[in-house]
């Protein structure tokens, strides 16, 4: 059978007329008047992502001001044009991904899981042709300082990044929550890469990067929760 | 004037509170939708409820709508989110899954006047394949419109098409041969 007679077949079968009881119809329509109001439309999604990443940028910046920016001081030219860059597309992408997610019916550019994915092992390609220095003194006490840092300001990036999509609707809240935690992970390394001045590769690689994930799995849990609230 | 950016005015407008509209997008859109959930769902009551349910989570979210994006696909990821909420419940309470393998082993008798039923002729294939088959199919969606509705890429789209073509090919004819095309779909 050749897929022209499964396709008229299927035009055959789609043609059959569908009644639904108009007494429903009137029922659906009578309960939406009661309601019915002029809305504001959402702005388009391209001043929700730029307002996201301007967000993610603010919060990054306003905690390395308050923390002090010793990593970036010292950091060479090279080593900032590789770093601050890539940490932007990563930016821009997340909060494009976190828009669409908020919006029904948008065309998805990237997968939310491929993003983290993505976005982890760009961070750790750059890291790992950057950063030399192998020793790991005070891996773990510098590290979960760091990790606790950067997710200290991952937190109020999600949060402002609610009140920026809150008027949106999450068809599938656990993938909202995913990106969202991506990018409010992202801004946290932001912030890491201002302040944070132990180059040590381990340490970066490991507990600059950890935000992400941690971020982005905090964010699919409330998404997860969201949706159980929402039934 | 193209159905499409009919559809679209009539969104605007019931964005500005137009009840007219609103009634118009009621009347022509519960149809496909209906139809939609049928197709996922046996039971002609779970339909009307999805489709009750649908239309006062579009009314709530209306405005998450754009001017000039794609209406169809907007209204079928949220049917979408619905139905796949509704199908979670249901299967945690009713043992929804079970059901469902009963329903696709039904063959596929004709539907009012000799037409195939499309319910029954669709029942077979796995629940993503479906409802991309019948987005493109009934409610005549581009890929471009299925992958936006469905939150996936339109590779992933004609994939699930050709399966569900593979699919559907073996229960007509009962020879598995693939012929490695998905029939007539819009590709924009």
């Amino acid at each position: 059978m050749k897929d022209k007679e499964i396709d008229e077949i299927l035009r055959q079968a789609a043609q059959a007329p569908r009644s639904v009881d108009p007494a429903l119809l009137d029922r659906v329509a009578g309960s939406l008047a009661r309601s019915l109001r002029p809305v504001r439309p959402l702005p388009p999604a391209w001043v929700l992502t730029s307002g996201l990443a301007l967000i993610c940028v603010a919060v990054a910046l306003a905690g390395a001001a308050r923390l002090g920016f010793y990593g970036i001081q010292k950091l060479s030219g090279g080593e900032r044009a590789l770093i601050f860059p890539t940490l932007g597309v990563l930016i821009w992408l997340g909060a494009a991904a976190a828009t669409g997610e908020m919006i029904p019916g948008s065309r998805r550019r990237i997968a939310p899981a491929t993003l983290l994915g993505a976005g982890c092992l760009a961070l750790l390609a750059v890291f790992g042709v950057l950063f030399h220095d192998y020793r790991t003194g005070q891996f773990v006490s510098q590290g979960v300082k760091c990790l606790t840092a950067g997710l200290l300001h991952a937190a109020p990036a999600a949060l402002v990044s609610w009140l920026l999509l809150r008027r949106g609707f999450a068809v599938n809240p656990v993938a909202a929550g995913l990106v969202a935690g991506t990018l409010a992970g992202l801004a946290g390394v932001t912030m890491l890469e201002l302040h944070c001045a132990n180059f040590e590769a381990p340490h970066v690689m490991l507990w600059h990067i950890a935000v992400i994930p941690v971020s982005a799995a905090a964010g699919a849990v409330l998404g997860w929760a969201a949706r159980v609230c929402r039934r | 004037m193209d159905p499409n950016s009919d559809l679209e005015m009539l969104m605007a407008r019931y964005q500005q509170g137009d009840f007219s509209a609103a009634t118009a997008l009621i009347y022509r859109l519960s149809p496909q939708l209906h139809r939609f959930f049928a197709v996922q769902f046996a039971s002609r009551g779970d339909a009307d409820d999805l489709l009750q349910e649908t239309w006062l989570r579009i009314h709530q979210v209306r405005h998450t709508y754009r001017a000039g994006e794609p209406v169809l696909p907007w209204f079928y990821a949220i049917a979408r989110h619905i139905r796949v909420d509704h199908y979670r419940k249901a299967s945690r309470t009713r043992g929804r899954e079970e059901r469902l393998e009963d329903v696709h082993e039904a063959q596929a008798p004709p539907g009012p006047g000799g037409a195939p039923n499309l319910e029954a002729l669709l029942a077979p294939l796995p629940e993503s394949q479906r409802e991309v088959i019948e987005m493109l199919k009934v409610a005549g969606m581009s890929l471009e419109e299925v992958a936006r509705a469905t939150s996936s890429s339109v590779g992933s789209v004609k994939q699930k098409a050709h399966r569900a073509y593979e699919r559907l090919r073996e229960q007509l004819s009962g020879v598995g041969l693939s012929e490695g095309r998905t029939g007539d779909v819009r590709e924009g």
